[in-house]
């Protein structure tokens, strides 16, 4: 072989050499998980909230048959939206958008969704006065090597004395907590994890808006509302559900996306009855009363958010990114608090109470320019029971054994299963929804 | 003046300590199995994007290195290059482009042995590598709590590279090369976040990387009696 033959051989190989096994390997690694999926089986889906609505828009688009199967008169979870109150729409559920690094600020991004940061400013209600400023640091929550104690203990522990309490008390109440219950420790953990951002953004429209137009719009029909589940019976193959009314349906997976309290409280009879270690997970996933007050004033008197109240730790001024501006305050009651509130029993005592409170902070404006109040007290809602879940002490791992899988059958889903920080938010929950169906494709690939 | 004063400077220092000076460019092909999942999950959990975003996948690569001075078929020396990978979607409202960037500094093990194979050359190749992945959405850099969505990473590389070396000029030579390199664990723990914005729930933090490589090099050799 001579010189030329060979430099143009070896070339020659060697260019195809790389070139065969990379063309080999580009045609194996598909552009998106399950390309070429198959599955005939059927996918029951427990909860229209936005798990169970992101995983049900997962299932179409992969051409697999699901039904939804919600509790209440409404999809949406919650979700929820008040139109005819106020001269913009208000949010009766979940309200922020936590971060826009998520798969719904890539949503709200393709959708052109209107939203703007809420940098509205914030007055204490500390020592019986309005102040700009607190005269200590409560930014102690976070760091290394924190204890795995409540946050009220903490504070005490780090001289935030009695006048504090519901400085803390609304710090908890922004995860959904009593300030004796949530854990130092766990909520720490929490926040390690999170990573779609700390900006906090509000919808010109509200946020059921987007998850109605861009994601439950595409599975409506396949929604039975007030079908309120009863019975999951999975001891065969194929599952049988049980509804109030006596239905049932059939389903080869079943993905259950029903908030925490209903699992903890044993609303739905499993047949066989969970695992153990399951139903003790459950029951150390915190989720206290959760209540949203709105309150129309004829008149601006109060400041854009108002932290630290007896009655209510967060008020925030409803109006705040919308496009139009009626006077409404929202009144954020989380805990203990909100389960003080919702023992009042009414909610002209609700809203009594509360504008007691602010007449104390404003001299008395509240009361004479109060127009009309809206409550929404999620602790009440027999298929809610709260506002979002939490971690409590000595929780450990909970989050993730209660989101196993139980006999490649059942998957749990929703904002309480979100096990990398997101839990209490919808971007959260939305995780989780298309989680659990790699989870049931995975399953069938095996 | 500036380049003049720095030619004559470079071309001083390589024919002191220098057997051979080159420069390449070629294609790069990588397969990072992490990061292919955590984009087949982007693409699989945002069914409203019409244009799938594609695997990192085809990039290019830039390289120099020096071979030291040696009487001895085996010889060493330094590299350092550069390769950039980019995956690009276009949907209405939202252009996703992921950035990826290499940083490889290594040290080269060099074999020619003019007497059995002629021309014929083999480099194996121990890098340091470093990495920068960064998102641009809408052609902005994607920015949140006021700072860019990026990920770094590190890790070790071993590649085999080799080539034939074809006589242009006097001590300039061209040289088709093949190289192929692997990364056992490439530690790169906030890219699942830049490319699917979740954190734990695709990958783990690292990755293991694959890659090949078809180019020319550009080669200015000291003769062994120069």
């Amino acid at each position: 072989m001579d010189r030329r033959h060979f430099i143009k051989q070896s070339t020659l190989l060697s260019i195809g050499g790389l070139l065969i096994p990379s063309t080999f390997l580009s045609a194996c690694r598909k552009e998106t998980l399950f390309e070429d999926i198959n599955y005939d089986g059927k996918v029951i889906i427990i909860g229209a909230g936005a798990a169970g609505l992101y995983a049900a828009y997962i299932l179409k688009s992969k051409g697999i048959d699901f039904q939804i199967l919600e509790a209440s008169a409404n999809y949406g979870g919650r979700l929820g939206k008040l139109t005819g109150f106020a001269n913009f729409p208000i949010d009766t559920g979940a309200q922020w958008l936590h971060g826009k690094n998520s798969i719904l600020g890539d949503l709200i991004t393709k959708s052109n969704t209107k939203i703007t940061l809420d940098d509205s400013e914030t007055k204490y209600w500390f020592n019986n006065q309005l102040v700009n400023s607190l005269p200590q640091n409560t930014d102690i929550f976070e760091g290394d090597d924190l204890p795995d104690i409540s946050y009220n203990d903490y504070a005490l522990q780090k001289g935030l004395g009695n006048e504090y309490k519901y400085i803390v008390e609304n710090i908890a109440g922004d995860q959904g907590a009593a300030a004796t219950r949530l854990s130092v420790f766990g909520n720490n953990q929490d926040e390690e994890n999170w990573n779609s951002g700390d900006n906090d953004f509000k919808f010109r429209e509200t946020f059921f808006d987007l998850i109605d137009k861009e994601i439950a719009s595409r599975v409506k029909d396949k929604i039975l509302l007030n079908t309120i589940v009863s019975k999951i019976d999975y001891s065969q193959s194929t599952i049988q559900i049980t509804d109030s009314n006596n239905n049932t349906y059939n389903a080869d997976k079943v993905i259950i996306t029903v908030p925490i309290p209903i699992l903890k409280s044993a609303d739905i009879q499993f047949i066989p009855t969970l695992p153990n270690e399951k139903t003790t997970a459950f029951s150390k996933i915190g989720m206290d009363a959760g209540m949203k007050v709105f309150l129309k004033f004829s008149n601006k008197f109060f400041d854009q958010n108002i932290i630290g109240g007896p009655i209510c730790a967060a008020y925030a001024d409803d109006s705040v990114g919308k496009a139009q501006n009626d006077n409404v305050l929202l009144a954020f009651i989380m805990g203990v608090q909100a389960e003080y509130l919702t023992s009042l029993g009414s909610d002209t005592a609700i809203t009594t109470t509360l504008l007691q409170e602010l007449d104390t902070m404003y001299n008395g404006q509240a009361t004479s320019s109060f127009v009309a109040s809206h409550v929404q007290n999620w602790t009440i809602n027999p298929f809610v029971k709260g506002a979002y879940s939490y971690s409590t002490i000595g929780m450990g791992d909970a989050r993730k054994v209660a989101t196993k899988p139980i006999n490649k059958k059942l998957y749990f889903a929703g904002e309480a299963m979100n096990t990398n920080g997101h839990h209490q938010t919808v971007h959260g929950a939305v995780e989780t929804g298309y989680r659990e169906v790699i989870n049931i494709l995975n399953d069938i690939k095996k | 003046m500036r380049a003049v004063l720095f030619g004559m400077l470079f071309f001083t220092f390589n024919s002191i300590i220098a057997q051979e000076f080159r420069t390449d460019i070629s294609y790069k092909y990588i397969f990072a199995n992490k990061w292919d999942k955590a984009i087949q999950t982007y693409n699989f959990s945002r069914p409203f994007l019409e244009k799938k975003q594609p695997l990192l996948m085809h990039g290019l690569n830039a390289s120099v290195s020096y071979i030291f001075k040696s009487s001895s078929s085996l010889k060493h020396g330094i590299h350092i290059s550069y390769n950039y990978f980019k995956s690009s979607a276009e949907n209405e409202n939202l252009k996703n482009i992921l950035n990826l960037h290499f940083l490889n500094l290594g040290y080269i093990i060099h074999y020619e042995n003019n007497e059995k194979t002629k021309g014929l050359y083999t480099d194996l190749i121990i890098s340091a590598v470093s990495s920068g992945l960064f998102r641009n959405v809408n052609d902005e850099p994607f920015e949140y709590d006021e700072a860019r969505a990026k990920a770094f990473g590190i890790g070790g590389d071993l590649s085999i590279r080799a080539g034939y070396y074809l006589k242009l000029k006097n001590k300039i030579y061209l040289s088709p090369f093949v190289l192929v390199g692997y990364t056992p664990y490439f530690y790169s723990p906030n890219s699942e976040a830049v490319i699917n914005q979740t954190k734990g729930l695709v990958s783990n933090n690292w990755t293991g990387i694959f890659t090949t490589q078809v180019g020319l090099t550009l080669h200015i050799r000291q003769h062994q009696n120069d």
